[in-house]
């Protein structure tokens, strides 16, 4: 461990819109885990916030200049500041939110989340030393891999890929619409255990 | 063939902007009936609002934040998406219009009690096609799943009519593009295109 570091800062990206879902419920249990293991947390909730995920006109054509962060400057140094990323979601039609998609689009820029090399990519968020991805998915999982799993290959394959972490943890509870009260129970305490030991 | 293409771009200047075009111009020389959507040109709202998540399953108010885009949906037979890959994805304005106009009795029916799993409702989508433009390689791409890919021609298609066919192609490493790699690449598209309108799609009658 990192001793000189006294304390994990995490940045937890929510984005579900409705406070009485079960996607909030384990936004909830995620930083409130995270707070009693005595990390720092700065919990980022998307819709609560107000985020603005359409990359526009102009901020296309600024994608690869230096300025191109005064206009989520904000968000980009609380991206800068965590050790660890937990996103915590609901899957909807195989991807994420739409507002969860634009905080990639418009935050992890060219000079944050990577650099480009000699047109390679090359990571840029090495400060995040752990990644975690906490979501659940309407369909099955057999459903969820006959497509290939696209938000899982997002997460543990593209947001990996510039973090670079120590540590990652891709917690799904498939079959939403049908789980019983006990299957939900059970995939919060797994988030608890899990979030204890990320 | 009737097409609803979905185009999704900030630049009216861009490449694919031109690479919208070809597909238009494609579809009409075929004999299509086109129908275009820019996402960008009406400012689509990209999120699902609380309240649209509310009302989400109840069919009967639920297409109406989004009627003239579910209507343009239900009227087509093909379905194709013009857009730059981001970050291996949709664009978040492209995301949005998944979530929001493929809501339930619209795109597909919920699981009740005689159904365990939920079912398709765009039954009428015989083709569907994604044309877009990458900053990665094919490889980078390949190795990360592509995953915008995988949503629209595993994903969607899985909630089209049964063997739906599907098209795709993409210009990789879209940065150091060239004058004559875009102009290749526009001529694949309209290859495919041409392969669109010319062979008829397997009707869903056949299919089952």
């Amino acid at each position: 461990m990192r001793g000189a570091r006294a304390m994990t800062r995490a940045l937890v990206l929510f984005a579900h819109p409705c406070a009485e879902s079960f996607s909030a419920a384990l936004h909830g249990r995620v930083v409130e885990t995270l707070t009693a293991r005595g990390w720092e947390v700065d919990d980022c909730d998307l819709n609560a916030e107000g985020f603005q995920p359409v990359l526009t006109e102009a901020e296309r054509r600024g994608y690869h200049d230096a300025g191109n962060i005064t206009l989520v400057q904000g968000y980009v140094d609380r991206l800068r500041a965590a050790q660890a990323l937990v996103m915590v979601f609901p899957v909807w039609n195989f991807g994420y939110p739409a507002i969860l998609k634009g905080f990639l689009d418009r935050v992890f820029l060219p000079g944050v989340s990577f650099r480009l090399e000699d047109g390679k990519v090359k990571p840029n968020l090495t400060h995040i030393r752990k990644l975690a991805a906490v979501t659940t998915y309407g369909g099955t999982r057999l459903r969820a891999l006959l497509v290939g799993d696209p938000p899982r290959r997002c997460v543990t394959r593209a947001v990996w890929h510039v973090c670079r972490p120590d540590r990652m943890r891709y917690l799904a509870l498939y079959d939403m619409n049908r789980a019983s009260d006990a299957v939900r129970a059970g995939f919060l305490d797994r988030v608890s255990r899990e979030m204890k030991v990320l | 063939m009737r097409a609803l293409v979905i185009y999704c771009h900030p630049n009216p200047k861009s490449f694919t902007a031109a690479v919208r075009d070809t597909v238009v111009a494609g579809l009409e020389r075929g004999g299509a009936e086109v129908r275009l959507v820019d996402l960008y040109g009406e400012r689509f709202e990209a999120s699902l609002s609380a309240t649209e998540l509310t009302d989400y399953e109840d069919e009967a108010v639920n297409c109406a934040p989004v009627q003239a885009h579910v209507d343009a949906l239900r009227w087509c037979d093909t379905l194709v998406f013009v857009y730059p890959t981001w970050w291996y994805g949709l664009p978040a304005r492209l995301k949005g219009w998944l979530d929001r106009v493929l809501v339930p009795g619209v795109a597909f029916r919920m699981p009740d009690v005689d159904h365990a799993d939920i079912r398709p409702g765009l039954t009428n989508v015989t083709t569907i096609a994604a044309y877009t433009t990458c900053g990665a390689s094919r490889w980078l791409t390949a190795l990360v799943g592509a995953p915008g890919r995988r949503t629209l021609l595993r994903g969607v298609r899985a909630i089209c009519a049964r063997r739906c066919r599907t098209s795709f192609a993409a210009h990789y490493l879209m940065d150091s593009s060239t004058p004559e790699s875009r102009a290749a690449h526009l001529r694949t598209v309209a290859a495919r295109v041409d392969r669109l309108v010319g062979r008829p799609a397997r009707r869903q009658a056949a299919a089952a």
